[in-house]
């Protein structure tokens, strides 16, 4: 059991300003403030979208997720039939049905099946102003590179042509500096949880992320200052029976991890496409790297989605996080349909295994709060992870 | 001119005559393991009830599940026609057909002639199918009419988030014992939202449009009527006898058939 | 672990399958010889794997829609990947065994069974085993994410082509980039040499068929269409296999003057033509005589395959043989699947349903194939609009447990009455 129960957790009001956020998006205050004041809203999906170009030019960037926890997904269905991932299933659904009306924009990559058909869709039947794709290698070579900045700059001079502005260089190196400021605090916040009784949850620490897709990074930055200082003085140590790291691809609902915690499975750490693989990468410039290159270069090259080749990139990060973290197993949840994530599971099983490192693959709709046949797993998984400590 | 359109279900099988003026009798029989043994009940059972004996100008087609095996008609129509044909004599604004059977769902789409455009059916799973109900109603230990009747009373719905009918069902249990219990009402207006969430997804798939005619044993149920109007957001259309509308379409279907042999 | 039947049993299946249908075509006097050279070219495709350690031959796996004219100007065997399994389904009939040796290996059963198929088949042994493994990521993220375990599963070193997402000349130049890194790796895992005239030849041979892909096409549109209903797969299949190869232009010669003969006499594929039908996607390998059978009864024939047959514009230039390789990838008619789908391929559906007078469409929805199932409502709603019904069957292109025959040919009634009752 987590010793410190949930009731502790509100005496942390930083911590509920992410909650609330949370509980009114896409309705949030700091969104329909933003537009109120005559700011555009560019929804982008997938990690590979370079944010700060948005940024820069004086939008706000609101990533596009899906309904927070499990739910029908007539329309989504209707629309990108059964066997498309619950994820993009969900994300259209909220499109279809207006949710995300407030958005000027969306911008995509070329990044998977479920992703791009999304965007397919969401031009032909929802139909945003500003509509842009990336073209987003899978290699990190120098080609490759050069490929994805002819990318950003196209989506640049595209979105300024939209907006009728102009991006500068100044723009863009202090967009860089909020976002990098952002991705400190939020690796301070992951420091935490490298003690052995970390002062926040796997769970709260997935609440905390999901408000940074939400809002306005500068005050986002705000409110994770606000929440370390918190932190820093709580007296808050969670105990856990063993130190989990869950991998996989999406995951928005912390009730999962949550159910995961309450079992005594600390998670201490994650690679999904909702945290580390976010926030991971600096963007670094130096010598006389231009600001676009420098954010060009960072997204590639950033913490990798299942989609890049070789897969050992993404295995050797996900193995340099176990040993960080000093993780006692691995819990990889895979959103059903969901191919890329399936075609890596075999092989970094393997290198886990080689490692002594137990997996529990669990396979998933999206949004799901981890009850039922799933906590039954996961309860046999920490008795076995327990077991083999002794 | 008289036809008779016999429609072999899993559950029941069902058998309407047609007369120059309008539906003369329609039957309801429980199906047998055998079609052929069903179809030939069904019919003798309506012809004695219409009072007529089978003569050699009486045209029959057939429809349903075990239309194939049924050696005695002129013609099988696939179940798509006749619930087009049955819902537009009824209904004839109607475009699109829901059927609500006992083993399988069908939704018709139908053009401004009447003709079907396209359908989307579901017959592999018992979720959203009246076995479904029937068997919400034992572990609710109700009668289906009494289910409906306090389904009426529900102030919100348990949520039940299987779509698969034995998860759901273990969801149901579990409502049911809970500690306190959820609220009986709230419980069938949860396995309601259930089998309609179901039949929207077809709906969905076929494309929404009014008039929308709900047919089938299951339109019987006036709860999982409701239900299904809150979630169109519009009123349907339900005839009285909401089971015989495919036997009434494949009789229908007859006429049509003869008309053309006389012409 | 080998399966019993040995290395390569599955090839010899699909050889004897393949001469046996040829000579049964050649004995009749009524039947097309082009159908009788299809067959033999495939077997001859198979025997030449079949026999590689003896020849010396370097064999490179590939995947679907891939630049085999490289591998062909380097005189290097190809082996398709995908077609394998389907050929393997389509005449032996035997895909469970291949499925669970797939599941085996860890691949979750969302993983298209192609793929999970190749996998398996090749972790029996029942293949010949590779030299190398080359993949590309068209059209879909399956194709994309299955070199890797390949690799591992044969042994063998590994290229993957990153194809992108737009046709910019950026992008083409990217891709041309790609290939020549291709070329080097293949040099320096074969010990043979790019021949750059031996290119030129092969592309200039892949123009000349793709102009008789467009011939033929075009003599698809007449009533009655001379060209049979699951014609359209041994097309199909020719470029998957045989592209830039002489035998595949001869073949395709046959095929246009014997469809251009049938076009003169007024004959059609099926005695009575009463339904032309749009294909979307592919029908399941294991119900093609079933099909067939049913083409015949009903008068059904498929006229017309956007996203299969219709190749996008353009000509190679033997001149340049690299360029030309990149270009042609976007004029595959499947690659249209890949980039952002836009009014030009929707556009392309509808104007097709009405050159071919097309009755119906019918979408195959394979259930392992999310890019193409995620266009069935799209692609309704273009046809709807103009009056065309589309029926979406639920099947797998190769597992037989997913929709069975008797659920398929009900539909199949229930549709063709559908069109019947208009």
């Amino acid at each position: 059991m987590i010793d410190t129960p949930h009731k502790n957790n509100a005496s942390l009001p930083t911590l509920e300003r992410f909650r609330e956020l949370n509980r009114t998006f896409p309705h949030a205050k700091e969104i329909l403030d933003f537009k109120q004041q005559g700011g555009k809203v560019f929804g982008w999906l997938c990690t590979y979208v370079p944010e700060e170009i948005i940024h820069a030019a004086g939008a706000l960037p609101i990533r596009i997720t899906g309904y927070p926890t499990e739910v029908e997904l007539e329309d989504g269905t209707a629309y990108l039939y059964v066997n498309s991932c619950s994820f993009s299933r969900s994300c259209l659904q909220m499109g279809l049905r207006g949710e995300y009306d407030f958005l000027d924009g969306v911008v995509g990559g070329s990044t998977c099946d479920g992703a791009r058909r999304l965007f397919d869709l969401w031009r032909k039947y929802i139909g945003t102003p500003f509509h842009d794709v990336l073209t987003v290698p899978r290699k990190y070579n120098e080609r490759a590179h050069q490929l994805y900045l002819d990318q950003v700059v196209k989506f640049k001079q595209h979105l300024e042509e939209f907006l009728e502005t102009t991006i500068s260089d100044e723009a863009l190196l202090h967009s860089i500096e909020v976002y990098n400021e952002s991705r400190t605090l939020l690796r301070e916040l992951y420091e935490l949880r490298k003690s052995d009784n970390p002062p926040i949850t796997g769970a709260e620490t997935m609440e905390v992320l999901i408000a940074s897709f939400h809002m306005p990074k500068e005050l986002f930055n705000q409110w994770l200052r606000d929440l370390l200082d918190e932190l820093s003085v709580s007296g808050i140590g969670n105990k856990g029976r063993v130190r989990l790291m869950i991998v996989g691809s999406v995951l928005e609902n912390p009730e999962f991890i949550r159910s995961i915690e309450t079992e005594g499975g600390l998670v201490v750490t994650d690679e999904l496409c909702t945290s580390t693989r976010y926030w991971y990468d600096l963007v670094v410039i130096e010598g006389s790297t231009t600001p676009i290159e420098a954010i060009s270069r960072r997204y590639l090259s950033n913490f990798p989605c299942a989609r890049m080749f070789p897969s050992d990139e993404r295995f050797d990060r996900i193995f340099d996080l176990i040993k960080q973290f000093r993780v006692d197993g691995v819990i990889s949840e895979i959103i059903r349909y969901c191919v890329p994530y399936a075609h890596d599971l075999p092989l970094m099983t393997e290198r886990l295994k080689a490692q002594g490192i137990p997996i529990l693959p669990l396979d998933v709709e999206f949004g799901t709060s981890g009850s039922g046949q799933i906590k039954t797993r996961v309860q046999a998984f920490l008795e076995m992870l327990e077991a083999k400590k002794r | 001119m008289k036809t008779l359109g016999i429609d072999v279900g899993s559950l029941t099988t069902k058998a309407v005559i047609l007369s120059d003026n309008g539906i003369l009798t329609s039957t309801i029989i429980m199906s047998g393991d055998e079609a052929e043994e069903s179809a030939r009940m069904a019919m003798e059972e309506s012809l004695s009830q219409a009072g007529i004996s089978i003569n050699d100008d009486l045209y029959i087609v057939s429809t349903g599940a075990g239309a194939k095996s049924v050696s005695f008609i002129q013609q099988k129509k696939a179940i798509t026609t006749c619930l087009a044909r049955g819902a537009r004599y009824l209904f004839p604004s109607s475009r699109m057909v829901i059927d609500m059977g006992a083993e399988s769902s069908t939704v018709v789409k139908l053009n401004e002639r009447g003709r079907v455009n396209d359908w989307a059916g579901q017959d592999k799973c018992a979720a959203g199918t009246g076995i479904f109900l029937q068997q919400m109603a034992k572990l609710m230990q109700m009668s289906l009419g009494e289910m409906s009747e306090l389904s009426f009373k529900a102030k919100s719905r348990a949520s039940i988030t299987s779509t698969c009918a034995v998860f759901a069902e273990s969801e149901v249990i579990s409502h049911v014992h809970r500690d306190p219990p959820t609220p009986k009402e709230e419980i069938i207006a949860g396995i309601y939202y259930s089998v309609v969430s179901r039949i929207m997804t077809l709906c969905k798939r076929a494309g929404i449009e009014k008039d929308v005619a709900l047919v089938g044993g299951v339109a019987l149920n006036d709860g999982v009527v409701k239900t299904m109007e809150k979630e169109l957001g519009f009123a349907v259309l339900v005839p009285d006898v909401p089971q015989i509308v495919s036997a009434l379409g494949a009789a229908i279907l007859a006429r049509e058939a003869m008309e053309k042999e006389a012409s | 672990m080998t399966s019993p039947k040995g290395e390569g049993s599955d090839l010899k299946t699909i050889i004897r399958a393949c001469r046996l249908i040829a000579r049964m075509n050649q004995a009749r006097p009524e039947a097309l010889k082009s159908e009788a050279m299809y067959y033999e070219m495939l077997a001859n495709y198979y025997d030449r794997l079949l026999n590689a350690r003896e020849t010396g031959d370097f064999i490179a796996a590939h995947t679907v829609f891939f630049p085999s004219e490289i591998i062909y100007a380097m005189d290097i065997l190809p082996m398709h990947a995908e077609t394998t399994t389907w050929m393997i389904s389509l005449f032996s009939g035997e895909i469970a065994e291949i499925l669970s040796a797939g599941a085996d290996l860890g691949l979750a059963p969302e993983i298209c069974t192609p793929h999970r198929g190749l996998a398996g088949a090749f972790s029996l042994g029942t293949l010949p085993r590779p030299d190398v493994m080359l993949w590309s990521n068209m059209v879909c993220d399956n194709t994309a994410k299955s070199g890797e375990l390949l690799m591992k599963i044969n042994r063998c070193p590994g290229f993957f082509i990153d194809h992108p997402f737009h046709n910019s000349e950026e992008e083409i130049a990217y891709l041309m980039g790609e290939l020549e890194d291709m070329v080097r790796f293949l040099e320096e895992h074969s010990g043979r040499k790019m021949d750059w005239d031996r290119l030129s030849e092969v592309v200039a041979e892949t123009d000349k068929q793709i102009e008789l892909y467009r011939e033929i096409n075009e003599l698809r549109k007449v009533v009655p269409t001379p060209f049979h209903s699951q014609g359209f797969l041994q097309l199909l299949s020719v470029d998957y296999l045989l592209a830039g190869r002489p035998e595949a232009t001869a073949y395709l010669e046959t095929l246009r003057q014997e469809l251009t003969d049938m076009v003169q006499q007024g004959k059609g594929a099926v005695p009575n033509e009463r339904f032309r039908l749009m294909s979307l996607f592919l029908p399941p390998m294991y119900l093609m005589g079933f099909l067939e059978r049913i083409s015949q009864e009903y008068g059904a024939v498929s006229v017309t395959e956007p996203f299969f047959t219709y190749w996008g514009e353009g000509r190679l230039n033997p001149a340049k043989p690299l360029e030309s390789v990149a270009k042609k990838s976007y004029m595959i008619p499947e690659a249209q699947m890949y980039g952002p789908l836009d009014e030009r391929q929707l556009t392309r559906v509808a104007t097709l349903a009405e050159e071919y007078k097309v009755d119906g469409a019918i979408y195959y929805a394979d259930v392992g194939c999310r890019h193409t199932c995620a266009t069935i409502k799209t692609f309704k709603d273009v046809l709807n609009d103009i009056d065309v019904p589309v029926l979406t069957l639920d099947c797998d292109v190769v597992d037989p447990t997913v929709a069975s025959q008797e659920e398929v040919a009900e539909k199949m009634e229930r549709f063709f009455e559908l069109l019947e009752d208009r």
